[in-house]
């Protein structure tokens, strides 16, 4: 069975397809959601909106956990060429800061919550702003190591294996 | 799309095809296919709620049932929103490009296949998630309004099953992107034997 696991496909995995692009769906949909209904609830005074946000910000505390565990792995198998290295280096970097900053505002938003559901000070709109500015920088950079740069795409890993890559 | 047709459009296009660096329709799913998911399991939840009590009072979570159903209806009207710009993003993508036309998927299909099915499903499974989201409206403001549980077993049958659909259909996607190389600026360099040190420098 762990035999199964050493197999490399054409991919470079011992999967079908990357399974990293896929968790991070559960980040940054519930991430800009949870933004959007915080200033719904906010600017137009819908609070009900408050705990919409709250469990969409509950599930992107817990998905991006995940992300980076195969994120991590993933990179690992990246072989990941002199070209694409920095690109890497700053969503690896990006992607562990994110899990400290969306625990600890998921974190506050439960001291808020707790006390008050129906409120939500101006200060967290604003870092919630903050980080859509920080999640959107890191969809930038793991769009680049896919669609720029290729990284787990068959032609880019036969040139690798080729080691005809920069 | 053959490429003189792509010539008429007279846009200057970069190397993977685009006349921009990223592109725009993959970013759109995670907004589609993370809000339709986490909107029906939402719901999944609330219905199960009198079965998960426990867990909720064991994380010192305080829950109210119909806030969940909340997330399950807000969820699915911002997904159905904004998957009309992902379909249609999706096909200006479609007809700008140029798969390789000789390579075969993991699933034994060519390119041209492997677009037409990841279009036509594109298009089936917008209609999908308008109809789930127009269902479970009815069901919020109109049948179910004064009951416990807000949503009817078939409407969770349906969206687990929609989601099963749009795993097929996201692996079609995944491997215009991975096997054949679509709007990929390395592979297209790579393809056309092209430095991709000179290329990759200017790109971006």
């Amino acid at each position: 069975m762990l035999k199964h696991l050493t197999i490399l496909n054409d991919h470079n995995l011992p999967y079908p397809d990357t399974i990293h692009p896929i968790v991070v769906h559960f980040v940054i949909a519930m991430v800009l959601f949870a933004v959007c209904c915080d200033l719904i609830g906010y600017i137009a005074g819908k609070t009900e909106f408050f705990e919409v946000s709250w469990w969409n910000m509950f599930v992107a505390t817990v998905a991006i956990f995940v992300a980076i565990i195969f994120g991590q792995f993933e990179a690992g198998l990246a072989k990941p060429y002199d070209l694409a290295k920095s690109a890497l280096n700053y969503h690896t970097l990006i992607g562990w800061s994110l899990s400290g900053l969306i625990a600890a505002i998921t974190a506050w938003r439960y001291v808020l919550r707790s006390r008050d559901p129906q409120k939500l000070p101006f200060h967290y709109v604003a870092v919630g702003l903050l980080l859509v500015g920080l999640v959107g920088v890191q969809v930038y950079l793991g769009d680049q190591l896919v669609w720029v740069y290729g990284l787990h795409t068959v032609p880019v890993v036969e040139a690798v294996k080729e080691g005809i890559l920069p | 799309m053959n490429s003189q047709l792509i010539e008429q459009l007279n846009i200057h296009l970069g190397a993977n095809g685009l006349p921009y660096n990223i592109p725009i329709h993959p970013n759109l799913v995670h907004l589609t296919l993370g809000l339709f998911i986490i909107g029906v399991t939402f719901d999944i939840v609330g219905v199960f709620f009198p079965w998960e009590k426990w867990a909720f009072k064991f994380l010192a979570l305080s829950v109210e049932r119909a806030r969940l159903f909340d997330v399950g209806w807000y969820n699915m009207v911002a997904s159905a929103t904004i998957t009309f710009f992902t379909v249609a993003a999706g096909f200006y993508e479609m007809f700008l490009a140029t798969p390789a036309p000789n390579t075969k998927s993991a699933w034994g299909l060519q390119a041209m296949e492997t677009m037409m099915w990841h279009g036509i499903g594109g298009l089936i499974l917008l209609a999908l998630i308008v109809a789930m989201t127009f269902w479970r409206g009815w069901q919020r403001y109109v049948s179910c309004k004064n009951a416990d549980k807000q949503v009817k077993w078939n409407y969770l049958v349906a969206g687990v099953t929609i989601m099963f659909l749009m795993y097929i259909h996201g692996t079609l996607g995944a491997q215009l992107a991975a096997d054949f190389g679509v709007h990929n600026t390395a592979d297209s360099l790579l393809q056309m034997g092209q430095d991709l040190k000179a290329g990759l420098g200017d790109g971006n």
